[in-house]
């Protein structure tokens, strides 16, 4: 009996674990006898998918039923709400729901599979939205974008930024659409660098110069969120390797072409931070800290800059010390390279129309008016950050917004990180492989050495539907 | 025959709810999880596609799931050592009635009923590199060159997620030990007193063995707490620097919840049940007979 008793309690915290992710399978019920059948169901054939989309919706009429969840981060969902509660008044038959949650991504799943998902979905970054395109789970919405705007004139897609509606198509389709974005950079203190004299580095080079120069101060150059590596590779590691190699290699790279993950460009840009690391400029203890703690050193001017996006003014806001200041930066580029040196790098926030919602027509309609101008406007107005909606940016912009509205304006071309959402365990890898590198345990080639063969792996591995940066 | 029959109505209807929850709860989701580790599925959509024992096969081949692994393990030795000695040491000081014992038995289970996100949080205040109490106190006592970005560093990574947990899961195994203690009987020790038996040597031959019990208790429960880290570690490194902390469970939550692999993850889940079952069945086989029984 004592046996049992503590088999039973070994078995229990197990099945803890089991039970939540065992919701899953169960709401196969529905008619997906066929799924099941090994060999039946091509997953991830996307072609397919789209080919066999129910309906097309172009977001004609909106009554009845309609219901939008979102992801609940910074910037709220107070703001999809006033939107649909203005569009209920005008629309009597229409009935508005707006949820949100800081972690919808796991409401939605079980939805997901049980076929009874929202109209509308904003899936937040703990979704694997190209997972959902992979098994059909999202609407293709060519002809939505190819219909009238909001303001019943323009084509839909013509009021976006073409670049960033790129981001959101596969195979010449669009599944996602783009809203909000956010543009990686680094940040300063103006008020520090004017007090000491400092110019922002705008190549490498005066980075390593001016570097010296604040070490001398007592200061660290450079902090970085340790704990998360990406944030490096996306303030560092990529955009030289697009100034040097040009947004080309980071093609390539994305594509997982063979080779691209260790080309000389790729070497060089690795070797470029090692070479930071090695010269002292990060932080000391940087490696072990999570994105606040670095952020929040960077604010209490223990560092002079840090890489970050957009988000970095409202995300730390609460937290700023009275004196301190911030400011965009473009990273310094790397002089004659063959990137451009205005290029910028942004990220968009997917909305998608999932296959199974019960009112896709209405979710495009109320997404229209989402992103008809005066509403877009509002919203850089109200949160602080841009959006994809071109013109959205002639506003008044909060203060931290301004520099980086100034560089979008100025940029012929953008690039956004695509494999993340691709290839997450592969992205894991690169993160892990950094890590090593910044701990001295690889070599900038070995690094690259790494991840080769981590992209290699995923190329060959054929459960892993593959993407194509499009253009 | 008639009052057997009643018999079993009795038994079986105070049994049956039991039964029944255990067997919808823990049952059901095991043998489910046992069928879905042949799928490959996305947890997306209820699209699924048998590959039989494909994910196993993958497991066998991941050097991160062996990694994963052989992080609980150290965790295990090294908790089951630092943990049965610091118990036992302080349930023997908890059973004087001294100024130190009476402190201790108002805050050993302290850390106990913290959250164990609180834990998270607080230990990382500790071990912070910039303004932690740890670089603080070494910097103090001009150590300072000592000091390391402890949850960053390769090396010191995984034992300072082990002092966490050691800290946190002290105080249970600490109560075990000192109802232990309390349950051997005076008349034993005071015989082994008047035999001449004192000090080390009197809890060796006499005390140590008569805690098998609790010794068998313990040892299963930290073989269940080790096989269940999770939000200690992903709180505190999610696995990193390097994987150096990656237990077997982050790289469960990775696998389903970042790369959508759900059948690869519970496969990963039954492998990491069958070792838990493996080793709790081993302790129990280990401590399967009452020393003292068998003299």
């Amino acid at each position: 009996m004592k046996i049992k008793a503590t088999l039973l309690g070994s078995t229990i915290g197990l099945a803890m674990l089991l039970s939540g992710m065992a919701c899953g399978p169960s709401g196969d019920k529905s008619g997906s006898a066929d799924a099941l059948k090994p060999g039946n169901t091509k997953v991830g054939d996307s072609k397919a998918v789209a080919a066999t989309a129910p309906q097309a919706p172009t977001g004609t009429s909106l009554k009845g039923d309609l219901e939008v969840q979102a992801f609940q981060g910074g910037y709220g969902i107070d703001f999809y709400q006033t939107a649909g509660k203005e569009l209920q008044v005008k629309n009597p038959s229409l009935k508005m729901k707006v949820e949100g949650n800081p972690r919808i991504w796991e409401q939605l799943r079980p939805r997901l599979v049980g076929g009874t998902p929202p109209d509308l979905m904003l899936p937040g970054w703990g979704m694997d939205h190209w997972a959902l395109v992979a098994e059909g789970q999202v609407l293709a919405l060519d002809d939505a974008i190819n219909s009238p705007a909001y303001d019943g004139k323009t084509p839909w897609k013509d009021t976006f930024e073409p670049s960033m509606l790129a981001l959101g198509q596969q195979d010449g389709h669009q599944y996602v659409l783009p809203f909000y974005f956010s543009m990686m950079g680094w940040w300063f203190d103006p008020n520090v660098f004017a007090k000491n004299g400092w110019t922002v580095p705008k190549t490498y080079d005066d980075l390593l110069t001016l570097g010296e120069k604040i070490k001398a101060k007592g200061m660290a150059p450079i902090t970085f969120q340790g704990k998360y590596p990406y944030y490096m590779i996306d303030g560092m590691l990529l955009p030289w390797l697009v100034s040097i190699g040009g947004p080309d290699a980071l093609k390539a790279a994305q594509n997982l072409e063979p080779g691209a993950w260790k080309s000389a460009a790729m070497v060089q840009s690795a070797k470029m931070i090692d070479d930071l690391n090695k010269k002292g400029f990060f932080e000391k203890g940087a490696v072990a800290l999570s994105h606040t703690e670095s952020q929040q050193e960077f604010l209490q001017g223990k560092a002079a800059m840090i890489p970050c996006g957009t988000w970095l003014y409202s995300e730390m806001k609460n937290v700023m010390p009275p004196t301190a200041k911030m400011e965009y930066m473009r990273p310094p580029v790397v002089k004659d390279g063959k990137g451009d040196a205005l290029t910028v790098q942004i990220g968009i926030e997917p909305w998608m129309v999932p296959k199974d919602a019960k009112n896709p027509d209405g979710a495009v309609a109320f997404y229209k008016y989402m992103t008809s101008l005066p509403k877009a406007k509002q919203f850089v107005e109200a949160k602080g950050t841009l959006t994809a909606i071109k013109g959205s940016s002639e506003t008044k912009l909060p203060e931290s917004l301004v520099v980086p509205a100034k560089m979008f304006k100025e940029s012929k071309a953008i690039w956004a990180v695509q494999y993340r959402q691709w290839y997450p365990a592969f992205d894991k890898e690169i993160q892990n492989a950094l890590t090593s590198m910044l701990n001295g345990e690889l070599t900038p080639e070995a690094f690259c050495d790494r991840v080769e063969v981590a992209a290699e792996k995923t190329r060959k591995d054929d459960s892993i539907p593959k993407h194509k940066v499009a253009g | 025959m008639k009052k057997r029959a009643a018999r079993t109505v009795f038994i079986v209807s105070f049994l049956a709810p039991a039964v029944l929850i255990y067997g919808l709860f823990v049952a059901y989701p095991v043998l489910q999880s046992l069928v879905l580790a042949c799928y490959r599925w996305r947890g997306v959509s209820a699209q699924r596609k048998f590959v039989g024992l494909e994910n196993f096969k993958k497991l066998a081949q991941d050097d991160v799931f062996w990694r994963a692994m052989s992080n609980n393990l150290w965790l295990l030795v090294a908790a089951a050592i630092v943990m049965t000695v610091l118990a036992v040491g302080l349930a023997h000081a908890m059973q004087t009635s001294g100024r130190v014992a009476r402190v201790l038995r108002s805050v050993y289970l302290f850390p106990q009923v913290i959250s164990l996100v609180v834990v998270a949080i607080l230990w990382m205040f500790l071990y912070n590199p910039s303004f932690g109490l740890i670089a603080g106190l070494l910097k103090v006592v001009g150590l300072g060159a000592w000091a390391r970005p402890w949850l960053g560093d390769p090396q010191w990574a995984l034992p300072a997620v082990g002092i966490v947990f050691l800290w946190h899961g002290l105080g249970f195994f600490t109560m075990l030990y000192s109802a232990g203690l309390q349950s051997i009987p005076a008349e034993v020790t005071e015989a082994a007193g008047l035999d001449g038996a004192v000090g080390f040597q009197r809890f060796w031959r006499i005390t140590w063995p008569l805690l098998w019990s609790v010794k068998r208790i313990s040892a299963v429960y930290i073989v269940i707490n080790v096989m269940n880290v999770f939000a200690l570690v992903y709180l505190m490194t999610q696995g990193g620097p390097d994987r150096r902390t990656e237990v077997m469970l982050t790289y469960l939550y990775e696998q389903a919840f970042q790369n959508s692999q759900f059948g690869y993850a519970t496969a990963l889940a039954v492998a990491n049940f069958a070792l838990a079952m493996l080793l709790s069945l081993g302790l129990m086989f280990a401590f399967r007979r009452n020393p003292e029984d068998a003299k």
